[in-house]
């Protein structure tokens, strides 16, 4: 396995590998459960699941056309006490990337109040000018290997999400995979998932807390972005800075052939021009990796607007069955007086065709009341499931906000000790550097 | 020369210029002086080596230009007594005792109807018996160094005259009278003099001397000048492209050693000035990140208090870098051109150098030929080979110094450039420690 230095055994609050270099400085992050529901239940508890290699293929595709891509070897073991023999065997399958997205989108239909965890990026975004953004970039590749192993340890982790059986058979069911989700019924409900784009500006009484969520969703993603965009520019000059004092090493190493007290001095300290130069590919390397979680909660503010959507979209269907229940009454109520109160086609057509056959007029009356009362009962389903919808969709943004404070506060926390490890480091150099000058 | 009257009307011209600084210099004293000494004085300024060559007929300048084609005649007697000079103030030197102390400081503009200009104020103290005073101050704007640099160059050419600072900026469009090209200036100005100071031979030069106290130094200056003559030959030699029999390897050697020297001290004035253009871009891009970590906060409530700490944090690091590229173009550029410009100096010591070897040679050669009728020749090519060789003593010992001089400069300079740098990677390190308790209280309390 090419995985030693990714392999991760993971606790079920820090999937990412968050506060990687914490150790090095001694600074006590205590790990705190605040996970409230189910944290035995779990299904990190008995999985462990890593995304462990990937792999360039080449294949046909539908349409019998060549294709590249990057398949990805998804692993699992039980952590269950196995019942009799040794540990049990490792389970290992390659999926996708467009694997990923369609487990992903199963579950952000039948889940329509979890704030999905996101995948990573499709395409490599807001990346300093160093990394590549090709797809096939190793680079790029390794950070998507990462970020879809987060990605799976986060659904695990998740308290509703990871008891869920076509998750289960993503990650250990080699075939017929794809067919569990077909079954699912994803399609019908994907098509109503687009009704909720245009539901916005019909709903007529939004919940006020979940349209300050989505304004609070949209600033976030945007300020955000804005964020990610300049740290990049941030690390483009950062790096200038320091490959320019390279040039020192160069010069002073050349200028110290034509010195004589001064030689020694000026070689050496090109020597720690050099590394000063060098050492900011790690610097940024790691710093990529505090973009990377940036990212996941740009996509997450993402994945909390597609929640508010669903609600608008509930409640749309709700006022809709409100408002036909409504009219519907009105319709009997307009049969059974025979008064006309607004003017209506039915109206008119009575009264150019002459009145309907008393036999005819019970039997739509018999329909309409049978009707009123199925829709009456699907208003009654209708509220309950939304106040299902918004109770659970709040106790699971709770949980994400819980999340989210934990998660980014100790991306800052690492953020500023990767800064800290690069000052010590710059001190260091400078003060070889000084040394060396010193003997001059 | 007139070398021994002009220290007699020294004293009280120099007490004045000591009262007169109490006064406030403004434009208006400076101006009404211009107009005393005439709309002359200020045309003398500008042209001065076209003006000096179409009057050369001063009482003053007989002296000068008597030894006409032999430009080191004068300086032959200044570079024997300059051996005596040396070997004391070397001395002097090495027992920290000096004696001549001179600083360029308080500059100030000068805006007048002809032109705006800028002074610096230079003042001298002093033990030494040339001096009347032991403390002198007067006023000098960038001409007046630069009359006193082309002087040196003229009287004492067998030595290392410290460059002035360029004359116009050709990079960018530089505003002259900016506080801070001002600042620059002076600093260079102040060096320029104190390198001057110091030196065992060009300290007793009298026009030094006469720059550091006169009063009124355009009266000094409208005296002659030589200097074209003089060029006139050097360029004679040089054009006639002869080549020298035995040119000593050391002065080759030094010759190379400066092209390299040159050669690496642009490169390493480049890419200090891309570094500095990098900072700067860096601070650019810095300004703008730490606010959008401020605007996060504004929109989170556990979040708001990590978030500012980032945003002030960014903020602290970006003021730090703001004086480091301050500090790295203030300190460490001006010395990097200093010695550029002076390694060019000291190449055309060593052209001087060759020629008079060449003028030797040809004389040498001349002698021979002519050696038959037997007249003045010898005693002509002997007073030549002295000269190279009092050239060449003058030359090897204002290298040691200037290699002296030039590693401490080095060494001051490099070290000075790390250590602004551990600086700033200190104030970066204190203010991103300061917000780690503040992400991890938070945590604690909850």
């Amino acid at each position: 396995m090419v995985c030693t230095y990714y392999c991760i055994s993971f606790s079920p609050i820090c999937p990412y590998t968050w506060g990687r270099s914490l150790v090095n400085l001694t600074i006590d992050v205590p790990s705190i459960n605040l996970f409230v529901m189910s944290e035995d239940d779990c299904l990190l508890k008995k999985l462990e699941i890593s995304v462990s290699e990937a792999e360039k293929r080449t294949g046909k595709n539908a349409v019998n056309m060549q294709e590249t891509y990057t398949s990805y070897l998804v692993e699992t073991r039980s952590l269950e006490p196995p019942a009799e023999g040794q540990n049990s065997p490792l389970d290992a399958l390659w999926r996708r990337y467009s694997e990923f997205e369609l487990l992903r989108n199963y579950l952000s239909v039948s889940y329509p109040f979890v704030v999905v965890p996101p995948l990573p990026e499709k395409r490599a975004e807001f990346v300093w000018h160093k990394l590549s953004a090709d797809n096939m970039d190793p680079d790029f590749v390794e950070r998507r290997r990462i970020g879809l192993e987060n990605f799976l340890v986060r659904v695990a982790s998740h308290p509703m999400l990871c008891h869920d059986k076509i998750f289960h058979s993503f990650l250990t069911q080699e075939s017929g995979w794809k067919e569990a989700v077909n079954e699912a019924g994803l399609q019908m409900k994907t098509d109503s998932r687009l009704k909720a784009l245009n539901a916005t500006f019909r709903v007529k009484n939004p919940d006020k807390r979940f349209t300050e969520l989505k304004h609070y969703s949209d600033e976030v993603q945007s300020v955000i972005s804005h964020l990610l965009r300049v740290r990049a520019r941030v690390a483009d000059r950062l790096y200038g800075v320091y490959k320019v004092h390279g040039n020192y090493g160069r010069v002073f190493s050349e200028w110290s052939a034509i010195e004589k007290e001064m030689g020694d001095g000026l070689q050496s300290a090109g020597h720690h021009m050099d590394v000063y130069a060098a050492s900011i590919d790690d610097i940024l390397e790691e710093e990529e990796h505090y973009a990377d979680q940036l990212k996941e909660y740009l996509f997450y503010a993402e994945a909390l607007r597609a929640v508010c959507r669903k609600h608008e979209l509930m409640q749309y269907d709700l006022e809709m069955s409100a408002l036909d229940l409504a009219s519907k009454k009105q319709q009997s109520e307009e049969l059974a007086t025979g008064t006309i109160r607004t003017f209506s086609l039915k109206g008119m057509t009575s009264k150019l065709f002459g009145q309907e056959t008393p036999e005819q007029r019970e039997a739509k009356l018999k329909l309409l009341e049978e009707q009123i009362v199925e829709g009456e009962e699907q208003l009654k389903l209708r509220n309950v499931e939304s106040r299902e919808f918004v109770k659970n969709s709040w106790l699971e943004i709770e949980r994400f906000k819980e999340q989210k404070n934990r998660d980014l506060k100790e991306a800052l926390i690492s953020y500023a000790v990767m800064q800290i490890s690069m000052c010590k480091k710059g001190i260091q150099v400078w003060t070889n550097a000084k040394e060396c000058f010193s003997k001059m | 020369m007139s070398g021994s009257s002009t220290p007699k009307s020294l004293p009280s011209s120099g007490q004045k210029s000591l009262h007169d600084i109490k006064h406030p210099l403004s434009c208006s004293p400076g101006a009404e002086e211009d107009a005393a000494g005439g709309n002359g004085v200020v045309v003398v300024d500008t042209p001065s080596p076209d003006l000096a060559h179409t009057e050369p007929s001063s009482i003053a300048d007989k002296d000068l230009s008597l030894p006409n084609g032999t430009p080191a005649d004068t300086s032959s007697p200044a570079s024997s007594s300059s051996l005596l000079n040396r070997l004391q103030l070397d001395d002097d030197l090495d027992g920290e005792t000096r004696d001549l102390f001179v600083t360029v400081d308080d500059p100030k503009k000068h805006v007048c109807t002809m032109e705006t200009y800028i002074t610096y104020r230079v003042m001298t103290k002093t033990t030494r018996a040339e001096f009347d005073l032991p403390e002198y101050s007067v006023r000098r704007r960038y001409q007046d160094f630069d009359w006193l640099r082309n002087k040196l160059e003229d009287t004492q050419p067998t030595h290392f005259i410290p460059p002035l600072p360029e004359k116009f900026v050709v990079k960018g469009v530089v505003d002259r009278f900016s506080e801070e090209f001002v600042e620059t200036r002076r600093r260079a100005l102040d060096k320029f003099l104190k390198r001057i100071a110091d030196h065992p031979v060009l300290s007793f030069n009298e026009h030094f001397n006469v720059f550091l106290t006169a009063k009124d130094l355009n009266s000094h200056k409208k005296q002659g000048i030589t200097l074209l003559s003089k060029m006139g030959e050097s360029v004679r030699y040089v054009t006639s492209g002869y080549k020298l029999r035995a040119r000593p390897m050391e002065f080759s050697a030094i010759t190379e050693y400066l092209d390299t020297f040159a050669l690496k001290l642009g490169t390493i004035d480049r890419i200090a000035q891309r570094i500095i253009k990098e900072e700067v871009e860096y601070l650019v891009e810095l300004r703008e990140y730490g606010p959008v970590y401020s605007t996060w906060s504004g929109l989170e409530e556990e979040l708001r208090e990590p978030l500012e700490g980032v945003s002030a944090c960014v903020g602290n690091c970006s003021t730090a870098l703001e004086e480091l590229t301050e500090d790295m173009t203030e300190d460490f550029l001006p010395v990097l051109r200093e010695y550029i410009l002076y390694s060019e100096s000291l190449k055309n010591v060593l052209k001087r150098r060759d020629q008079t070897q060449a003028e030797y040679e040809a004389k040498l050669d001349s002698a021979a030929l002519k050696r038959e009728e037997r007249t003045g020749g010898p005693t002509d090519v002997e007073k030549c080979q002295d000269k190279v060789e009092c050239f060449n003593a003058d030359l090897k010992a204002d290298m040691e110094r200037w290699q002296n001089n030039k590693r401490q400069d080095f060494r001051q300079l490099l070290m000075g450039m790390a250590e602004k740098n551990i600086q700033y990677y200190e104030k970066c390190l204190t203010a991103w420690e300061s917000i780690i308790p503040l992400l991890q209280d938070k945590r604690e309390s909850k």
